[in-house]
């Protein structure tokens, strides 16, 4: 009960945000956005055609009006058809939204696994030069350009210069063979380019937590290395950790993988919103950005929720 | 403000200090020398000494790593030695501009919303730092662009507006520690006037954390540079190493990688140079560093 109050109250201060990020998306995607009216009309078109068009896409409402418009379809969660392919925007995302999370999904969940356990490593042998060849290694993983990784991959990889193990570009998720043969190479990537900057920051919140006096006590008091690990310090630094997490989740979804979308010729979430953007097509921007603030404020709200189940310290209030 | 160590009294200050650690610190010193041969290279290409030639056809289609093409020569035979050199100058004009105002106003906002946290101020502050974090960043620019009608400076305008945020959050956080500090009430006990208060004596304390995070900022806008230039977002004029892999992805798959060869190893050179800078900065100028 007490639980659900808080969620409600916290949905209810997540409105602000919402109002915010759908006022500055809709006021640049939408009011200044690209002008489809003659793409869809044929040549030589009348005034009244024109008008007829204009009123169709709505254009001829005040700004404030389209922008109430936009609020009253995203709490009905009905955008309507897309203005490209006359597709219905809920069937369009329906299709896209299972193909970019099946690609970004293992390459995020591998990034940050892996990121911890070389971040735990790095700090249990802190000053070392294993500590040093981690730290090093994910210096250079930062400095390399995402863009680079995925070409450099795709030679290695796909291309018959390298090892030619992959297909080059595409997507197929009819069976899961064929996921795996094309999920491989986009995973490769992100999980290269994330490691760097996740190790860093895993290792400098693990090392925080090492220097705390708790764990000198535990030491003392001889609790062996991997309890140690375990429960006095990585325990502890879940609540950084799940920050970065869940935060880093709503951006992975739309446009983590636009890059990869676009490279690979994937057809996910994040290129039919490049797409939209570049031609105007307003249902399908409304509709992604709307999800975006929308999975913004829960994602606050879920780590609100979830600091309270690693620390019991934590009251929700 | 800094180097006065060497004055006939020591003293013990937080730059000098910083000088002396900076200056035993080997990484740091190599990347500084790095980075600094790279701003000679931009500022030559800018002042028009070298790589004047960048955009003329001066030999045939991919010709191969010779004395008088350094790098070979592109799909259209332009020399790509001379094409990476001049890219030089646009990545620092970018990651420049970008750093420079970005902790700018990352500063301004940030000491204003600390030194009134709690008020509406602060809230309104802070709204417009969530709202902008929330906002996908790739996505971010090309509506900018598109607001912008291509406006070269889309591409600024969009990173700018989104890296501040970092910048006036930390800022924000070391203000409210500051103002709580004694010398700060006995300004405000001898009636100084609260904006002089923010602006001369606290923010001028913030300085070492805007250093780090201007470095910090400066390698993201290159990095974002690169990625936006691909897209077709980013650089419009000009020549750029984003360009200069947009270009090669045609040459890659014909088997010919210098285009591309050479504009990855002239951005992580210089991103590596400027990350491990970055990191020496900040072992200088934060001794609770771990």
């Amino acid at each position: 009960m007490e639980t659900l109050q808080y969620i409600i109250r916290k949905l209810i201060t997540g409105i602000p945000l919402l109002l915010g990020v759908t006022f500055i998306s809709f006021m640049l995607m939408v009011y200044f956005g690209p002008d489809k009216t003659y793409e869809l009309l044929g040549k030589n078109a009348t005034q009244e055609q024109i008008d007829e068009i204009r009123h169709q896409l709505g254009y001829d409402q005040p700004f404030f009006i389209r922008y109430a418009d936009y609020l009253k379809e995203l709490v009905t969660l009905d955008f309507g058809h897309s203005d490209s392919t006359g597709e219905p925007v809920s069937g369009l995302l329906g299709r896209t939204m299972p193909i970019s999370l099946a690609l970004i999904i293992p390459g995020f969940v591998l990034g940050n696994l892996i990121a911890i356990i070389l971040a735990l490593t790095a700090a249990y042998h802190r000053g070392s030069w294993v500590d040093r060849l981690i730290m090093g290694f994910s210096v250079v993983g930062m400095s390399i350009s995402f863009l680079i990784v995925i070409i450099a991959f795709q030679i290695l990889l796909s291309s018959s210069y390298g090892l030619n193990l992959f297909p080059v570009r595409g997507w197929n998720m009819s069976t899961f063979g064929n996921y795996l043969s094309y999920v491989t190479v986009p995973t490769l990537a992100t999980v290269f380019v994330s490691l760097g900057y996740n190790t860093r920051f895993y290792r400098a919140v693990i090392v925080e937590e090492m220097t705390r006096d708790h764990v000198r006590t535990a030491r003392a008091f001889g609790v062996p290395p991997a309890r140690l690990f375990y429960k006095n310090i990585l325990k502890n630094c879940m609540i950084p950790i799940i920050t970065r997490v869940i935060f880093s989740i709503p951006l992975v979804v739309i446009s983590g993988s636009l890059l990869i979308e676009s490279y690979f010729g994937i057809p996910g979430v994040g290129k039919v919103t490049f797409d939209a953007i570049t031609t105007g097509d307003q249902p399908v921007l409304k509709a992604v950005v709307g999800m975006t603030a929308v999975l913004f404020v829960m994602a606050q709200l879920v780590t609100d929720i979830l600091y309270r189940a690693v620390d019991p310290r934590v009251t929700l209030k | 403000m800094s180097g006065q160590s060497t004055a006939a009294i020591r003293r013990e200050g937080l730059w000098s200090k910083a000088v002396y650690k900076f200056s035993r610190d080997r990484a740091g010193l190599v990347s500084l020398a790095i980075v600094s041969i790279y701003t000679i290279v931009a500022l030559g290409a800018w002042g028009g000494l070298w790589a004047t030639e960048w955009a003329d056809v001066t030999g045939g289609k991919w010709m191969p790593v010779s004395s008088e093409h350094w790098f070979g020569t592109n799909i259209i035979g332009q020399d790509i030695f001379q094409r990476a050199l001049f890219s030089t100058r646009t990545t620092f004009e970018v990651g420049f501009v970008v750093a420079l105002l970005a902790t700018a106003v990352g500063a301004l906002l940030g000491a204003v919303a600390g030194f009134f946290s709690g008020s509406w101020i602060d809230e309104i502050a802070l709204w417009m730092m969530g709202v902008l974090d929330s906002i996908p960043f790739y996505l971010f620019v090309a509506a900018i662009a598109f607001a912008l009608q291509d406006n070269p400076y889309a591409m600024h305008v969009a990173m700018i507006a989104t890296f501040w945020t970092t910048v006036a959050r930390l800022v924000r956080g070391e203000v409210i520690k500051l103002k709580s500090l004694e010398y700060v009430e006995a300004a405000h006990a001898i009636g100084v006037p609260e904006i002089v208060i923010i602006f001369r004596h606290i923010l001028p304390n913030t300085f070492h954390i805007l250093l780090v995070q201007g470095t910090i900022t400066f390698v993201a806008a290159i990095k974002s540079e690169v990625i936006l230039s691909f897209l077709g977002l980013g650089v419009k004029e000009g020549m750029s190493w984003g360009l200069m892999i947009s270009e090669s992805t045609m040459e890659v798959m014909a088997g010919f990688f210098n285009n591309f060869l050479a504009a990855s190893a002239f951005l992580f050179v210089l991103v590596m140079a400027f990350n491990m800078f970055s990191d020496a900065l900040q072992d200088a100028l934060d001794p609770k560093k771990v």
